[in-house]
């Protein structure tokens, strides 16, 4: 975690001083020696915790506090009254004004350590449970509530996103005798990942949505995306890589076009078998082509696609599973009754560890024998 | 973080990246080379000799930089790639953006 910040504002010099060199060694100090001072420091950077005088030229520390508690963006940092002022009105006076704390001089400076501690910690806390569930709302919101039912197959997929893991997403869409299934990653980790592949999710629903009407070749919608994402400026500097999948049951035809995603795997009798053809990576490059392929699902075969979080679980040696190890794993599980459940227990087992590293999601599409 | 920043002329830069570009060092990389860009920079070398991890977002950060110096006709290039960072560019498909070359000797070389 970054080191936390800290604002002293003090009048006298010596006690500033000692202050500053004292908290200096734990956290990275700014000082002020008025409260029009600390103001001009809170607007070029908020600090997480202010330490304050009460009595002091200019402006004192009850103005201070008061101008700090009419800004939204300065309301909730954390303040530690310190001051000479013994007396209790003071006292009341600052715990009436809504002061975290509140020490009186001569104070021991082990005890301010230990109260600035807590009040960091309680925030830190906070802020971590609030990302927590932002993230696993965002989660939420990237995976489809159902699967498509169509007879003589079985469509099924898994999700299991890490706090600190990144943006995976999947969605899919019906249109006529075909559905279009979109699995991709957006790249980064934690909170802004998952918000990226929010935003990035709605310009993928939206371009599809926009486009059907003209095209059903994912390597066109795969064009298209791709330019939006390295035109858009709100989009800048997202990177995603994404499959695109046009399914026909009737006919038991894959089309997909492939953005530099981890290449899926079609399970049959002979074994797996990579599904080789892949394309770049979105947002590096306005101009990139895709292609479309097409692949025919055999009776009783599966196909399967994935994140990377699979392939790049670590084996006990130290090296990521990757790719083959990830075929490795899919042997004959287009005849399993649970074939992720089995998958993701064979990847644990190669694996150094017994839960997942990162963000894991499978889609599996059974055709019945 | 290891990473090392070195110029050989006023538009190439040689960035070392050490053991590993991740989530860890990402936004470390992408602040030092863009200090470099603001100076005038406009090619990068970056040295994968003793790579042993790049994760999404450290893959990022080089991305976000080859779109910085694009449109000012510079490039990134990449230099003695590790067997790990070639799985990722491999899996991206990124080779067609990113010049390799076996050494930072042969990649000042063709960029000077």
């Amino acid at each position: 975690m970054a080191e936390n910040s800290i604002l002293i504002v003090e009048d006298e010099r010596t006690l500033r001083r000692l202050l500053e060199y004292r908290l200096g060694k734990t956290y990275q100090v700014r000082t002020a020696a008025n409260g029009e001072e600390a103001l001009d420091r809170v607007h070029e950077e908020a600090p997480d915790l202010i330490v304050s005088d009460i009595m002091m030229p200019k402006m004192d520390g009850f103005a201070l506090q008061d101008a700090l508690s009419q800004e939204k963006a300065t309301r909730a940092i954390p303040f530690i009254f310190l001051t000479a002022k013994a007396d209790e009105t003071s006292k009341q006076r600052g715990m009436r004004t809504g002061v975290d704390d509140y020490i009186t001089k001569p104070f021991d400076i082990d005890q301010l350590l230990s109260r600035i501690d807590r009040l960091l910690e309680r925030a830190n806390v906070y802020q971590s449970q609030l990302d927590a569930k932002l993230g696993q709302d965002f989660s939420e919101r990237l995976m489809p509530k159902r699967m498509p039912e169509e007879p003589g197959y079985h469509a099924t997929f898994y999700n299991k996103p890490r706090e600190y893991g990144g943006g995976d997403i999947f969605d899919w869409k019906r249109a006529g005798d075909d559905y279009f299934f979109t699995l991709g990653d957006v790249m980064g980790k934690g909170l802004q990942a998952k918000f990226y592949a929010f935003s990035f999710l709605g310009y993928v629903r939206s371009s599809l949505k926009a486009m059907m009407e003209s095209t059903r070749s994912p390597a066109k919608l795969m064009q298209k995306i791709n330019q939006v994402l390295v035109e858009d400026e709100v989009m800048e500097n997202t990177f995603a890589s994404l499959l695109l999948i046009r399914w026909n049951p009737k006919r038991h035809e894959l089309t997909y076009a492939n953005a530099g995603h981890c290449r899926p795997v079609l399970v049959t009798d002979n074994g797996p078998e990579l599904i080789t053809y892949s394309d770049m990576i979105l947002g590096l490059k306005g101009d990139t082509e895709y292609q479309d392929s097409t692949l025919t699902i055999p009776p009783g075969a599966a196909f399967m696609a994935y994140t990377d979080g699979l392939m790049e679980q670590q084996t006990p040696d130290g090296t990521m599973l990757g790719e083959e190890g990830v075929m490795t794993c899919t042997e004959h599980l287009h005849t399993a009754d649970a074939p992720i459940d089995e998958l993701l227990q064979r990847v644990l087992d190669a694996s150094h560890n017994d839960i997942f590293d990162d963000d894991i999601l499978v889609f599996w599409l059974q055709r019945n024998a | 973080m290891s990473l090392e920043l070195k110029t050989h002329n006023e538009e190439t830069v040689i960035v070392r990246i050490g053991k590993a570009l991740d989530f860890r060092n990402a936004s470390d990389f992408k602040a030092q080379c863009q200090e470099q860009v603001q100076e005038g920079a406009r090619n990068f070398i970056l040295d994968f000799s003793d790579t042993g991890i790049l994760d999404s977002t450290g893959l990022g950060s080089i991305f976000s930089l080859y779109r910085q110096v694009s449109p000012l006709n510079g490039q990134v290039v990449f230099a003695s790639v590790s067997r790990p960072v070639q799985v990722v560019v491999q899996l991206t498909r990124t080779y067609k953006v990113f010049r390799q070359f076996p050494s930072v000797e042969a990649a000042q070389d063709t960029l000077a």
